[in-house]
């Protein structure tokens, strides 16, 4: 693997990717502050065979959640056979009562799927979380990819990396698939928005409009994007950067301003295609991970390619009992909280905190989620002239269009201090490109 | 069996001209076993388009758009209901009910309401429909009737908390103190025979049916009511719901008039 060449220009793609205002917003303390997000020159490399496997394992990963969903607003006939239990549908913040027995264009839920996977020291891979609301992050290693081929385009040619250009494609390929008559559009709460260079290059790259809520009309029971001349021209399918809460003032928040009113009355009708489909979020809260691998089985017949780092279940008798004996050696997460929030290493306690954070298990045990803490494999980054290991996650990206795909490459996020486990992006550190081998 | 007569009047007024007012209504009451609508006309004015939709809770919904402005938005129903409180509306199978045995953020109960609940626990019934009966006696003799102190927005807990309210909070706490014990239980937003403001109940379902109870008068629910909208809280069941430019502080007036024929 040739990688050195690249090193020399990792000034000048920082540079150039600032430029372009690859940028992640975050709020701390209330406030919005908006950083870069950097790059490292040291690419992901996986190989060929690897992904291969990683590729069967998302896409039946994927391809069981979505059944999930659409169980779930329609039949639940995973928790009637006791698969699921109940409260962790209803008593979970993702799901959502406006969606129970409405079926989205060609029954797709999860068009656009951020599966979070981490690689541990034995080479063993463990699915960390699914994001499958509005996963953000295929743009970072589009453009890294694109400016890293401009300043050293022979590395390219020396080295046999599947071209991730194709992520327009596929994207494109998704909404056309649910597309019910008309263009397509970009939904984006605006440019103060953390992902806003995301929504833009992606709509430039697919070739559909980039739009505000404000620009969007509902009239006669469909979808119209009105142009620059006032003339309104019909939307058959929204990829929508905004959460379902914000969405539509009539259905959901009534406060919201950047929604577009009654979009979701004629999507229930079938006149538009809304990606990802709101509700979505009862299949990606921490307490249904759990059971992911039990719904590949149930809805596929099939064993899970892919495992989940170990985790228990204190809703569970005998999981709780061993929450508790090995409690030192687990992590903890809070179901409700995301972004790395939420999360407590038991050996990092004070015996007061200890105390204090199991009495709040006992009172609330399905509020959380105990895991094995995973070994990272560690890999390099180049900081300051020297390679140095960090810890890193890799979100693949898998999207369904009438079979789901999965992007030969994918967001490789490390921590910014070397002891931190915590990769995620809204608490800093920085990205690297994913190389997948196509040989 | 009875037959009556309702008028539902509701006008908003705005100080300052209100225009794209996008609105949603539920106000068509239902048409089932326990009522049969033998006549209905909605107004609703000024509307520059609407249609109409089935929700996630069956309601009937008729949503649209006033485009142009005005100082003024109103939505009249009027007609003729045959109610027969004897016939109760069947209860929904296991997937479409769970949705209804667990707390919304209007009717999450809260330190007061549990400790309240395991007062009344005490002498639980074995039969749903009498425990909830036996609920709703100890919450009508802990709680006042007080228009003015509480919202839209009001949360059973706070409500309880403060010991008085409206119907609105009556029904809230009921559902609360129900969905602490997993029973499936349900909004109803209607009309109530005389002449005042719409009114609010609850549905309680015993694995057969629907049975409805009035919290704020304490009593089962017969031939003197009319169901327009349901949901799992108030707000699934707003009957008037908008969005609007300008407008500047506007005033609601809501009239409701049931008679015998």
């Amino acid at each position: 693997m040739e990688t050195e060449r690249l090193f020399g220009y990792s000034d000048t793609v920082n540079e150039l990717l600032a430029r372009y205002g690859v940028k992640f917003g975050i709020y701390k303390n209330n406030v919005f502050k908006e950083q870069l997000f950097p790059f490292d020159m040291i690419p992901r490399v996986i190989e060929k065979q690897e992904f291969a496997f990683l590729e069967k394992g998302l896409k039946q990963r994927v391809l069981a959640l979505n059944e999930f969903i659409k169980d779930i607003y329609g039949d639940k006939k995973i928790v009637r056979d006791g698969i699921v239990p109940e409260e962790f549908i209803y008593a979970g913040s993702g799901y959502l009562a406006q969606c129970e027995g409405v079926m989205p264009p060609k029954g797709i839920y999860s068009h656009i799927s951020g599966i979070d996977l981490v690689q541990g020291k034995d080479k063993q891979w463990y699915i960390l979380e699914d994001n499958l609301r509005i996963p953000s992050g295929a743009s970072y290693p589009m453009i890294a990819r694109e400016l890293c081929r401009r300043s050293t385009p022979i590395t390219f040619e020396k080295n046999a990396i599947e071209d991730n250009r194709n992520y327009a494609k596929l994207l494109r390929r998704t909404m056309d698939h649910v597309n019910t008559g008309g263009h397509t559009v970009i939904l984006s709460p605006g440019r103060y928005n953390a992902a806003y260079f995301e929504h833009s290059y992606l709509a430039e790259k697919t070739g559909a409009h980039l739009v505000t809520g404000s620009e969007l009309v509902v009239e006669n029971d469909h979808l119209y994007f009105i142009d620059y001349s006032g003339k309104k021209e019909p939307v058959g399918a929204v990829y929508r950067r905004i959460s379902d809460e914000y969405l539509d003032p009539m259905n959901f928040n009534e406060e919201s301003v950047i929604g577009i009113p009654h979009i979701y009355d004629i999507y229930r009708k079938g006149n538009v295609a809304l990606l990802n489909a709101p509700g979505n979020g009862v299949a990606d809260d921490k307490g249904i991970y759990y059971f992911v691998p039990k719904m590949i089985q149930y809805y596929l017949g099939e064993e899970a390619v892919l495992q989940n780092a170990p985790t228990y279940l204190p809703y569970y008798k005998e999981d709780m009992d061993y929450v508790l004996e090995h409690f030192d050696s687990l992590v903890l997460k809070d179901v409700a909280e995301a972004g790395g929030y939420g999360i407590v290493f038991g050996n990092k306690l004070t015996r007061e905190e200890k105390e204090h954070f199991l009495a709040l298990l006992k009172e609330q045990p399905r509020r959380f989620i105990a895991q094995e803490v995973i070994d990272f494999l560690d890999i390099d980054i180049y900081e300051n002239g020297e390679v140095t290991p960090r810890k890193a996650d890799l979100r693949a990206f898998v999207l369904m269009a009438d079979e789901p795909m999965v992007w030969k490459s994918g967001l490789t996020r490390f921590s910014r201090n070397p002891d931190s486990f915590i990769v995620n992006s809204s608490q800093g550190g920085g990205f690297k490109d994913t190389w997948v081998m196509a040989e | 069996m009875r037959t009556l007569q309702f008028q539902y009047h509701m006008q908003l007024t705005f100080d300052f001209p209100a225009c794209d007012h996008h609105f949603t209504l539920r106000c068509r009451p239902f048409h089932d076993i326990r009522q049969r609508i033998l006549e209905e006309r909605v107004e609703i004015y000024p509307k520059h388009y609407s249609s109409e939709e089935v929700d996630s809770y069956g309601n009937k919904c008729i949503y649209g758009i006033a485009r142009t402005e005005h100082d003024h938005f109103s939505v009249d129903v009027t007609g003729e209901a045959q109610v027969c409180a004897e016939n109760y509306l069947p209860a929904l199978p296991a997937h479409r009910i769970g949705m209804y045995r667990y707390q919304t953020a209007l009717t999450k109960a809260g330190l007061g309401l549990e400790s309240f609940y395991r007062d009344l626990r005490k002498n639980a019934s074995a039969n749903v429909v009498e425990h909830v009966k036996d609920l709703m006696d100890g919450l009508y003799g802990k709680f006042q009737y007080e228009p003015g102190v509480t919202g839209v927005n009001t949360t059973a807990e706070e409500a309880f908390c403060r010991g008085s309210g409206v119907c609105q909070d009556y029904a809230h706490i009921l559902l609360a103190l129900c969905r602490l014990e997993r029973i499936p239980c349900r909004y109803i937003a209607g009309m109530l025979m005389g002449e005042g403001a719409t009114h609010a109940w609850i549905e309680v379902s015993d694995g057969k049916s629907w049975i409805p109870m009035d919290p704020t008068h304490n009593r089962m629910v017969d031939d003197t009511y009319i169901a327009i909208s349901r949901g799992r809280d108030a707000r699934d069941c707003t009957i008037n719901q908008g969005v609007f430019t300008g407008g500047g502080s506007q005033k609601q007036e809501i009239r409701v008039v049931v008679n015998d024929k």
